[in-house]
């Protein structure tokens, strides 16, 4: 899976218009960015790439870009 | 000597806080929403002079009333709380009292969260068929609304008040109670906890409200729960517990009949059921009348699951509960006909 996929099912799982999330984002210039949020990011990973997020890893990071690191090399670019 | 559960009946405190008012006081989500991402409508808060105990206390009348079970039968109140009535006496002992149970019954409590039910109904087994008692009476019961800082939005969002009361007895045939699969980590205390209030740390006097990134206010002294670090030990222990259990039980996951899981929310509990490839007409979801009502969840689910005809005789059920500790648990029950009551 690509970052831009994996955005795009975090966008549907979000439920927030796609093309809404990318990588470059400070995650306090998302407005739906919240504690769900977080828990839905926890689930995608899980679900689509076996992986398990620390939640600590999580409120640690400041972009999306951040985030999308924590996945490591189970996302291609 | 063999276990069965014999009857369970509910109480829940009269006052309700429904999703419009968490929608007017916080704004962020609306009551859709919170609806669609939590599975709850309403939730249940006890009155500032109800204990849970006295939710107990009514569920266990409710229970001997409608039963008519001669209390004086009763050989062990097992009494599973959070929110006990006193630091001593232990609040089994008022309830003996409360419930006119005979002075020669024996009653303890046991302070566990969300997995109290099971570890209940595992006491119980013991206490039966190891010729200790005859009929025992469990009762799980939970205020956490007292618990919680107003301004705490998730877990005002999630938790309601509520008590059930059980009834176990023997019977002479056949297992219908167990295997049993238990799990504890210590170390997920830092992740649904009050810091103060107990011997280890004095509550903190006018504590500073402290407002997480995801706008829920909460002190030292108020319970804290981080979602993210639980949805994680649930990912990491509840797959495990019930392969555990099918292998220890011998059973096919397909001859489950129907699978009640403690009702958390119902996000973390509809991935679960994903992730386990169960089918959506044999998972139990009760949560939208009452919330997350912790110890209770199990056996108000079980109520409602038999009440929406899901239960017939002899039906195979798997109950699986987590939570604070952490603490999990899992085991079958065979349901009974004579406990499909409200």
């Amino acid at each position: 899976m690509t970052k831009s996929e994996f955005l795009r099912q975090l966008e549907g799982q979000m439920e927030i218009p796609e093309g809404t999330l990318n990588e470059h984002q400070a995650l306090s210039d998302i407005e739906e960015w919240d504690s769900l949020a977080a828990l839905l990011f926890i689930a995608l990973a899980d679900e689509k790439l076996g992986m398990t997020v620390a939640g600590n890893d999580i409120a640690n990071s400041k972009k999306m870009s951040d985030l999308l690191a924590l996945l490591g090399d189970r996302l291609t670019a | 000597m063999k276990t069965f559960v014999a009857a369970i009946r509910q109480a829940l405190p009269e006052a309700t806080l429904d999703n419009d008012q968490l929608a007017a006081q916080f704004g962020s989500w609306s009551a859709e929403k919170i609806l669609a991402k939590t599975g709850v409508r309403t939730r249940h808060i006890a009155a500032p002079d109800e204990c849970a105990s006295d939710l107990a206390f009514r569920a266990a009348q409710k229970l001997l009333a409608e039963t008519q079970f001669d209390p004086s039968q009763i050989d062990f109140l097992l009494h599973c709380t959070q929110t006990a009535d006193y630091i001593m006496p232990t609040t089994a002992c008022l309830l003996q009292n409360r419930l006119g149970l005979r002075t020669s019954c024996g009653a303890l409590d046991f302070n566990l969260g969300c997995s109290g039910y099971i570890y209940g109904l595992g006491l119980s087994k013991a206490l039966i068929e190891s010729g200790q008692a005859r009929s025992i009476l469990l009762t799980t019961a939970e205020t956490y609304s007292k618990l919680i800082n107003p301004a705490d939005k998730s877990a005002r969002t999630l938790f309601g008040d509520a008590a059930t009361a059980t009834l176990l007895t023997a019977n002479e045939k056949e297992t219908l109670i167990g295997p049993f699969v238990y799990g504890t980590d210590g170390a997920g205390v830092k992740d649904i906890v009050i810091p103060t209030g107990g011997k280890r740390r004095s509550p903190v006097p006018n504590a500073e409200l402290v407002v997480d990134d995801s706008g829920n206010g909460r002190t030292v002294n108020d319970f804290y729960m981080n979602g993210a670090e639980v949805f994680n030990f649930t990912l990491r222990t509840v797959p495990g517990a019930v392969e555990e259990l099918l292998q220890q039980a011998g059973v096919q996951k397909d001859d489950v009949d129907l699978f009640v899981f403690h009702q958390a929310n119902a996000f973390m509990l509809d991935h679960l059921r994903r992730k386990l490839q169960i089918p959506a007409a044999k998972f139990v979801m009760a949560m939208e009348h009452v919330g997350n009502t912790v110890s209770s969840s199990i056996p108000i689910a079980l109520q409602c699951a038999a009440q929406r005809g899901l239960l017939q005789p002899d039906a195979l059920v798997m109950l699986v509960a987590f939570g604070v500790g952490y603490s999990w648990a899992a085991t079958f029950i065979r349901w009974q006909p004579d406990t499909s009551c409200s």
